[in-house]
Order: structure tokens, then C-alpha cells, then sequence
């Protein structure tokens, strides 16, 4: 019980650098739902390809780190744009069963992209600044600084853009109520096509400083835990997501950390919790920590 | 009414008409009304004798693969019924299939079970399981997609972690081959004959189930879900039940599809039932077609020959393409590919587009661009 109240701190600080990413990623699914009703599958993907083209850029083409970063998260953008142009605009009306389907499929046809292109099992994407330092307690890499500060901006660039610009608030007034948004005058299928860019745009960003590795392999679990933290902020709600993120971040470190530390059990089991307390908060608290109500239409 | 043999012909059942009953009525009357199963009966019976002329200059092993289709006929079968019948999705069937596969295994190799008593205790366990997790059932659409993946993802952590039991990432080996009470399926001469004709009968049994199923008072009530689940209440449907009832089927379909595959591999590990695996029966459920019972056969063949075929392309273009050495690399881009446009331009699957086609001489697809009032 000791050692483990001693890990504690670097239990937090792990939490928290790993909830920064699933912030991003989970504001990402709230993003698109709210503008479609689609809960998009392939979103773990798009971290994927934020990790790996900062890779291809970086590494590979040997541009310097912040044009490739920036780079990367507009290719991830534009991915993003042309799935929804490609597969979403065409099933507008179709049901939730055959949305589900398709982005499925855009998830696994993605991943295996990833596989052709970077077959290895991890590659290394380069930290902004490399090196740790010490806090009392828990010794901390120097990212961990620029994954706190970068989600920081993105989330009060998202704030901004949805409170602050034209299209921000047509986005919101698609999520209100789809067909008066159309009889005001706004572009709902446009709309959809912005928060796909958005979306893909937030989970690049946040596939890229989730530095070491990236792998073609990591959307799933990308898409798993940011769903998770969606969920647990309330699904839609974008700023509940910054929450849901953090809590999901530290009950991923603290649980296992107990687990191993008091009672012994293998750390292989990290895998599950996420997905288990997805399970959980769906069954008992659907609308999440601090969601609305949820209204379904029959 | 969908996949009736007849149109117009009315399909009376007497009081209750359970599944079980319905069965026994059905096969009463398949000579009369199932031309169509009978006709495949045949076929897939005399298959092997010809089967082998063919394998060799396509450089297929037909009766090979086919075991292969027949085991995941079993398993898409069920998950037809909840996806398509019953409309609720399941990512994570494959753990179902694994949880099948596993109780044999380990029952005949740690506790030296005939292989015919550890695949019925493999249907036994995965309906249990999926009785335990059904509470899962009280979510809809998206939630319940997203919670069956995550049931997944538990499920293959549990087999990797639970050293003691599974042996982790080194699987499984030794498993028996299938037999029958005093008689050796999977050994000896022919053996792939025989299992392939093992796998068949009990894949034709559970066709004909499901056949009647759907037909039946509880199939009704399980179509009436997918439509509106407050109308079918409104109608009297205890709709938890139906719900909670297809899913413990469908589960119990995909452990013994499971099980059986266990005992022709011989050999299993936790990688072979991932998220996958879950995938690959979702593809077939949906290319073969939703809420069709033949959708899932064509599904599986559709699906099951893909690999096969591309392995082989090499034989036929006597030259060796680079990308074919790969194929696991490519598999996701093909069925992501399969799954996106079967989604966009056939949303009903194959069997219906062309079943459409025939019958309304119309194109089996449709054009999801076309712009229309309020877009």
C-alpha cells in the first residue's frame, strides 16, 4: 500500500499527459456527432495518421518538427475532409445500423493503409523537446509539458471557434436541430464536411504528440479510450470531453497501478480497463459524469 | 416477408409455434416448400467428387476452404439474426467464436473430452456468456456497437493474461480432431472429406433452424425490434426478452462454430479471435445481405474465398505480383473497401441486389449522390 501511494505521483502524471491525448481525441467524436448524429469508428485512425505522417515528414523527409507537425495535422485534416465527402454525404440518410457499417469499414481500411505504407510495429516520432525532468515524486519527460500546453490551445482554439465564429455557431445550430438549421439558411452537408476536418484535425494533433511511437495499430485503442472519454464527459457535450479525458487518463494509471502494486495482478491487464469502464458508465450512467439528460427519438 | 419460397403463400403455424416445433413442422414439409435446401443439400454432397478436378488447375483447395465456409455459415448465421433480424449490432462476436473454440480445446485437451462432447459444451459456454454480459442488450445503435467492441477487447486481454489456463500468446496445441462416438472424423483417409461432410450437415441443420425461426411467432417478434422497438411493445412484444433470447442464439451459434474450428486447426491462440475476426463475420453478414438467411451463406463464400483466390492469383498469372506475399497487409484494405461501398451503393447485399435485379429487372445499385429536397 505504500509503494503504491509513493508511485502515486508519477501515477498522476502519466494520467494526466495520457488524458491530455484522449481529450482531443474524444472532443473529435463529440464534434462529429453533434453535427451528424454519426458516431465516426475511424477516429482512433486519424491519430494514426497524425503520428505516422509527422513520422514520414520528420523523419523520413527530414523537414524540421514544427512544419511537419503542422503539416501533419492538415493532411490528417484533409483525410478527414475526403472521408466524409466520400462515404458520409453519401449516407446522409441512411440509418444509424449502415453508418456504424461504413465507418467500420473507413476504420479498417484505414489501419491497413497505415500497414502498407508503415509496416513496422512502432515508429518513432521525435519529441519536441527531448529529455525529462524531476518532480518530487515522479520523474516526468519535457513533452509531457508540450502535450499539456498544445491541448490547452487546441481546446481554447475550439471554444473559441465555436463560440466566437459564423461557422462555429452554424455548427452548433446543426447540432440543436438539423432541419431549422437548413430552413435559416445553413449548409447542414457543409457543416458535416467542417467538423470531419475538425475532427480529423484534433485526433492528428493528438496522434502526433503522443510521442514515442506511433504504429498502424494504435487507432483502435485510440478510438476506444477517446470514445470512453467522450462518453464519460456526456456524448456531445465538447467541453465535458476535457473532463471525461482527464478522469479516463488517471483511472487508467491508478486502477492498474493499485492492482500490480497491493494485490499483485499482471500488468497485462492494462488493455481492459478502459473498455471495461466503457462498459460500465454505459450501463450505469449513459449521459455521463456531468451530461444532460438523454433524450432518444423513436 | 423476405426469403419466403413461395410469394403470397401463406405460412400458418398453430399455437405458440416455437422455434423448436416450427423446426419439427419444417422439416415435415421440406420436400413440399424447400426445393431450395434440398437443391443445395445435393449439391454441397456431391461437391467432393468434383470439387478435386477443379482445385487443381484453379490451385484452390476447394473442399479445403469449404470446411472453412461451413464453419463461419454457423457463425454468421447467428449474427444475421441479431444484426439483420433483430437490427442490433455486435463488434465483438469474435469473442464468442474464441469462447467456443477455447471450452473444447481446453476440455479435451486438459480434461480429455471426446471432441463430440466438447463442442456441445462449447455451445453450452458461449450461451452462458452471452446470458452474463446481455445486460449490454439495454443499449442501442452506437452505445451498443461501442460496448461490444469493448467486450471484445476484454475478452482477448482475459485469454492472453490467463496464462494458467490458455498459455497466453502460445495458444493451444494438441487439440483432437473431430470424431463421432466410435468413429474418427478428422484422421485418416479422406479426412478433409469427412469433416467437410461433418460440417455441412450440422451447418444444414442450423439453416433449416434459423429458416424456421424467422418464421416463427418469436422471428416475428424479433423483425418487429428492428422496425420500432415502442411498437413492438405497443403490439405486446416483450422486447427485453426477444432481445436478451437472439442474442444468447446467436452467441451459442458462434461458440459452436468456435468449437468446431478448434478441432479441424488443431492448434489455437488469442490472435485468431480479435477484433478481426468479429470484423470478418460482420462483413459477411453484411455483403451476403441483412435479414436473409442466404445472405450469410453467400457472405461466408464471398468472404472465405477472397484470400484463397488472391494466393492463388499467382498460378493463374504465372507470375509472382510483389503485393500477393503480403496478403495479411492488404486483407483490412479489402474488406474496409467491401464494407464502405457495399454500405454506399448496396446497402441490402448481394443476395438482394440481385434477387432485385432478377425479379424487377432494376440495377442492384443505387446512387447515394443524387441530391433531393432539404440537402
Amino acid at each position: 500500500m505504500l509503494d503504491f501511494l509513493r508511485n502515486c505521483p508519477q501515477y498522476l502524471a502519466n494520467g494526466l499527459a495520457n488524458g491530455c491525448l484522449y481529450v482531443l481525441v474524444a472532443m473529435g467524436f463529440n464534434i462529429i456527432y453533434n453535427s451528424t448524429g454519426i458516431i465516426n469508428f475511424a477516429q482512433g485512425e486519424f491519430s494514426m495518421f497524425g503520428g505516422l505522417f509527422a513520422y514520414a515528414l520528420a523523419v523520413s523527409a527530414g523537414l524540421p518538427l514544427p512544419l511537419a507537425a503542422l503539416l501533419a495535422v492538415l493532411a490528417t485534416a484533409a483525410v478527414g475532409g475526403i472521408m466524409e465527402r466520400a462515404m458520409i454525404y453519401p449516407l446522409r440518410r441512411a440509418g444509424v445500423l449502415t453508418a456504424i457499417i461504413a465507418t467500420v469499414g473507413a476504420s479498417i481500411f484505414f489501419k491497413s493503409l497505415g500497414r502498407v505504407f508503415w509496416p513496422s510495429e512502432a515508429y518513432k516520432v521525435p519529441e519536441f523537446t527531448p529529455g525529462t525532468f524531476r518532480l518530487p515524486g515522479a520523474t516526468v519527460s519535457r513533452q509531457f509539458l508540450w502535450v499539456i500546453g498544445l491541448t490547452v490551445i487546441c481546446v481554447a482554439l475550439v471554444y473559441v471557434f465555436f463560440s466566437r465564429t459564423r461557422a462555429g455557431k452554424a455548427m452548433r445550430a446543426c447540432s440543436v436541430n438539423r432541419q431549422a438549421a437548413t430552413l435559416v439558411g445553413i449548409n447542414v452537408s457543409r457543416m458535416s464536411l467542417y467538423s470531419f476536418i475538425l475532427a480529423a484535425a484534433l485526433g492528428g494533433a493528438a496522434g502526433l504528440i503522443s510521442a514515442p511511437f506511433a504504429s498502424y495499430g494504435m487507432g483502435l485503442e485510440m478510438g476506444v479510450k477517446g470514445f470512453t472519454a467522450s462518453v464519460v464527459g456526456g456524448l456531445g457535450n465538447t467541453f465535458g470531453a476535457v473532463v471525461g479525458g482527464l478522469v479516463l487518463g488517471l483511472l487508467e494509471e491508478l486502477i492498474p497501478g493499485f492492482l500490480t502494486v497491493v494485490l499483485g495482478v499482471s500488468t497485462g491487464y492494462k488493455g481492459a480497463v478502459a473498455a471495461i469502464i466503457l462498459i460500465a458508465v454505459l450501463l450505469f450512467r449513459p449521459q455521463g459524469l456531468l451530461g444532460r439528460g438523454m433524450v432518444e427519438k423513436v | 416477408m423476405r426469403d419466403t419460397p413461395e410469394d403470397g403463400k401463406v405460412l400458418r403455424y398453430g399455437k405458440g409455434g416455437g422455434p423448436l416445433s416450427s423446426a419439427v413442422r419444417g422439416a415435415l414439409s421440406l420436400v413440399r416448400s424447400y426445393p431450395v435446401f434440398l437443391g443445395l443439400g445435393v449439391f454441397l454432397g456431391l461437391l467432393p467428387l468434383w470439387a478435386d478436378y477443379l482445385s487443381r488447375p484453379l490451385g484452390i483447395p476447394i473442399v479445403m476452404v469449404m470446411r472453412l465456409v461451413g464453419i463461419y455459415t454457423i457463425a454468421a448465421v447467428g449474427l444475421n439474426l441479431l444484426m439483420g433480424y433483430a437490427g442490433q449490432v455486435s463488434l465483438g462476436h469474435g469473442a464468442f467464436f474464441g469462447i467456443g473454440a477455447y471450452t473444447s480445446a481446453l476440455l479435451c485437451v486438459k480434461a480429455h473430452f471426446p471432441p463430440w462432447l466438447g463442442i456441445p459444451a462449447a455451445v453450452v459456454v458461449a450461451a452462458l456468456v452471452g446470458l452474463a454480459v446481455a445486460p449490454v442488450l439495454r443499449l442501442r445503435g452506437h452505445y451498443l456497437a461501442m460496448a461490444t467492441l469493448g467486450l471484445g477487447m476484454v475478452f482477448f486481454v482475459f485469454m492472453r493474461e490467463m496464462t494458467w489456463l490458455t498459455g497466453g500468446n502460445d495458444g493451444l496445441r494438441n487439440i483432437p480432431p473431430l470424431s463421432l462416438p466410435g468413429l474418427a472424423v478428422g484422421e485418416g483417409r479422406n479426412y478433409l472429406r469427412k469433416e467437410y461432410h461433418f460440417i455441412w450437415v450440422i451447418a444444414l441443420l442450423v439453416l433449416l433452424f434459423c429458416f424456421n425461426l424467422v418464421r416463427s411467432r418469436s422471428g416475428r417478434a424479433m423483425r418487429a425490434l428492428h422496425q420500432s422497438e415502442v411498437a413492438a411493445e405497443v403490439m405486446g412484444v416483450d422486447v427485453s426478452w426477444e432481445k436478451i433470447k437472439v442474442f444468447v442464439l446467436s452467441a451459442a451459434l458462434a461458440g459452436l462454430a468456435g468449437g468446431i474450428f478448434a478441432h479441424i486447426q488443431g492448434y489455437i491462440d488469442p490472435n485468431l479471435f480479435t477484433i478481426v475476426l468479429s470484423i470478418q463475420l460482420v462483413t459477411m453478414v453484411v455483403v451476403g445481405g441483412m435479414e436473409s438467411i442466404w445472405g450469410a451463406v453467400a457472405g461466408a463464400v464471398v468472404i472465405t474465398f477472397i484470400p484463397k483466390v488472391v494466393e492463388a492469383l499467382p498460378k493463374w498469372l504465372g507470375e509472382v505480383p510483389r503485393w500477393v506475399e503480403k496478403y495479411s497487409n492488404y486483407e483490412g484494405i479489402i474488406y474496409g473497401l467491401i464494407l464502405v461501398l457495399t454500405m454506399v451503393f448496396m446497402p441490402s447485399g448481394i443476395t438482394k441486389g440481385l434477387s432485385d435485379m432478377i425479379s424487377y429487372r432494376r440495377s442492384p445499385f443505387v446512387n447515394p449522390f443524387r441530391r433531393r429536397a432539404l440537402d
